[in-house]
């Protein structure tokens, strides 16, 4: 907590080789990776995929069967929830209904151990500055149940603080406010997670939000570590198609490479892997991708426009090719909608100006 | 005119002259006959079947005026009757809250096999008839019974003693404060414990301020609808108790005592207080409701 004496130093958080098992289904198959101090990182997966498993486990919410969890160096595996000192936000915040916002943020200074406890005055400042950090200043008498998404959120969130975490975990953190909250919220959890300077995970089922927000990006599936990276190469140099699928806004195509090349869209690109593999491959192009080419030049691949979205920095073009039941959706600059280039039933060439072509094993 | 609405060219018709509407009923309203027809039918049937014995009760117990019925209620073995009666009320409902509140707190926060069994066993008492619940005492603990020739060679009377009346009556009303906090508790879920404890509360800490508040005003409920049935019970506390008047008898079972001796003041007059308690209970159990209806919603009402 910023201004609470020293500020001690950012945790760091590595998880070994974790395992745990509902029965036959794996929730965690032997995760490995490590949380930089003071980081902000996103763990982003469909449900199902082992995230909040993951969260939960680091918090000591949930016990694991194998691997280790260490902060700081230490094995925090068989610490109690109590002696990790997590501050925990849960998806739908879990405020104590039957008591009042003081009272939550409260709690968690008024349950220590007599000797650590402050006294009643510094609990009240320390709680009042906990609500102005987290812009809510003077709601100390309301209830749950007489806030809003977003307010509850953030009395969550100054809950989670006044522990003085170690770490700071956010499950879902997002998930239950509406499209507009969300993105304000976002950006002030942001910013707090600058002011606070603690290392912070969440989840998130949301693409965009983990990118927009984390420093970097854990994802995963079926239990597993999929692909790390910071926003920029996972959204850069998807790993596998399953990261591809995962981002959206692709177009996916099943093609022969031969001699590690394969032809998409009227072009030749280089595929993901050593050597000159031949075979069956999967290319992945996003609708950035893909240019409409003039029919002069009689260039890549012919294609009838089916749709045309033209909202947004750019124009979304709906096109049908031949030997394709899905259309493929290309963004075109607006200087080609508004010159009347794109019109419904039209014939044009496509072309792809870039790919990322998986081998299939 | 018969207006088809959809066949209306709303552009031709003027401002402010929008066309009468047929009579548009919602789909689950009726017509005013068949509500007041219901209405009237169930008034009528509670004030037969309800309203008149009760109002009988009073009527019987102050048939020949005050005197006789305040002395039916101060006479020794009356008197015996009422004591008796809020001892094993005194007994079986803290027994019966601690016991339902462990039940409910173990059914609804953890996952265990034999989950659905034990929510069975807890209904027991309900389905089984009360008489039923007296004899499996008998049989325990009866001169002839399981466990009772030991207990009586060893100076313990259980059957037609007082024992044996309190055993039967938290046996009988056992289900009710489970009953109101399982569907509470599991609705609720475990996450507010999951952040008592991850902000640092012991699991006691974490009962008392968290768990309990959550729950007490379906616990308070609970235990109003369980002491009303402790202090009114009879067919289980009728086959343990043995009549003994002055010693065994609790209210219930004096007003047939009396009412079987054609004493029919003393009975009705007896009768009245178990009455009270029931009205009593009922406008507690309203105002319960009507103030904390929303917490107490997610329950199978009785």
């Amino acid at each position: 907590m910023p201004g609470e004496g020293a500020r001690r130093a950012p945790v760091r958080i590595d998880v070994e080789e974790l395992g745990k098992s509902y029965g036959s289904f794996a929730a965690l198959d032997n995760v490995s990776l490590t949380v930089r101090p003071g980081e902000l990182l996103a763990l982003l997966g469909p449900s199902g995929s082992g995230k909040t498993t993951l969260l939960r486990a680091i918090a000591g919410l949930t016990a694991t069967e194998e691997g280790t969890i260490r902060f700081d160096g230490e094995d925090a595996t068989t610490l109690s929830l109590r002696e990790r000192r997590v501050g925990f936000v849960f998806q739908q915040y879990a405020l104590f209904r039957h008591m009042t916002v003081f009272d939550n943020v409260a709690f968690g200074l008024r349950v220590r151990p007599q000797g650590e406890r402050p006294r009643a005055g510094e609990i009240a400042r320390r709680v009042r500055r906990l609500l102005e950090l987290v812009q809510l200043p003077g709601l100390e008498k309301r209830f749950p149940s007489q806030l809003s998404g977003g307010q509850r959120q953030r009395v969550a969130l100054a809950r989670a603080l006044a522990i003085e975490p170690n770490v700071l975990l956010l499950d879902e953190p997002f998930g239950a406010l509406d499209a507009k909250v969300r993105k304000e919220l976002r950006r002030w959890l942001r910013e707090l997670h600058t002011e606070t300077g603690l290392t912070t995970i969440f989840v998130t089922h949301d693409q965009e939000e983990a990118l927009e927000l984390a420093d970097r990006v854990v994802i995963m599936r079926e239990g597993k570590v999929e692909q790390i990276g910071t926003p920029a190469d996972i959204y850069d140099e998807p790993a596998t198609p399953y990261v591809c699928e995962f981002l959206g806004g692709v177009a996916r195509f099943e093609t022969k490479a031969k001699d590690g090349e394969a032809d998409i869209l009227g072009s030749t690109f280089p595929i993901e892997s050593d050597g000159d593999y031949s075979g069956p491959a999967l290319a992945y192009v996003r609708a950035h991708e893909i240019e409409i080419v003039s029919r002069e030049l009689a260039e890549g691949v012919p294609a009838v426009i089916r749709a045309v979205r033209p909202f947004g920095p750019t124009v979304t073009v709906e096109l049908s090719i031949e030997g394709r039941a899905e259309r493929i959706e290309a963004e075109v600059p607006r200087e080609l909608h508004s010159g009347g280039e794109l019109g419904l039933g039209q014939g044009v060439f496509i072309r792809a100006v870039s790919a990322r072509i998986f081998p299939v094993n | 005119m018969a207006i088809d609405p959809l066949a209306i060219d709303t552009a031709r018709i003027p401002a402010g002259n929008t066309p009468p509407r047929a009579r548009f009923r919602t789909p689950l309203s009726e017509v005013p006959w068949v509500k007041f027809g219901l209405t009237a039918i169930a008034v009528a049937f509670l004030a037969l079947m309800l309203v008149l014995p009760l109002a009988a009760v009073f009527a019987e117990a102050f048939r020949r005026g005050v005197e006789p019925f305040l002395a039916a209620l101060v006479e020794p073995d009356a008197l015996s009757a009422v004591r008796l009666t809020l001892f094993v009320a005194a007994i079986s409902v803290p027994a019966n809250l601690l016991f339902g509140l462990v039940a409910s707190w173990a059914i609804a926060k953890f996952q265990f096999k034999g989950k659905s069994f034990l929510i069975t066993l807890i209904d027991l008492p309900f389905s089984v008839s009360p008489v039923i619940s007296g004899l499996v005492y008998i049989l325990l603990f009866g001169s002839y019974g399981f466990l009772g020739p030991w207990l009586i060679a060893n100076g313990y009377q259980i059957v037609f003693a007082v024992p044996g009346i309190v055993l039967a009556t938290i046996f009988v009303t056992f289900p009710f404060v489970a009953r109101q906090l399982i569907p509470l508790m599991e609705q609720q879920g475990t996450t507010e414990e999951e952040a008592a404890l991850s902000l640092g509360a012991g699991g006691l800490r974490t009962f008392w301020s968290v768990t309990l508040p959550n729950v007490k005003w379906a616990l308070l409920y609970g235990v109003l609808l369980c002491n009303a049935r402790a202090m009114g019970e009879f067919g289980a506390v009728s086959v343990v108790s043995g009549h003994i008047r002055g010693k065994t008898n609790t209210m219930p079972l004096h007003v047939e005592i009396l009412y079987n001796e054609y004493n029919f003041v003393a009975a009705f007059a007896v009768a009245t207080l178990l009455a009270l308690l029931a009205l009593v209970t009922l406008v507690l159990k309203s105002a319960l409701e009507w103030r904390y209806g929303g917490e107490l919603a997610a329950h199978g009402r009785h």
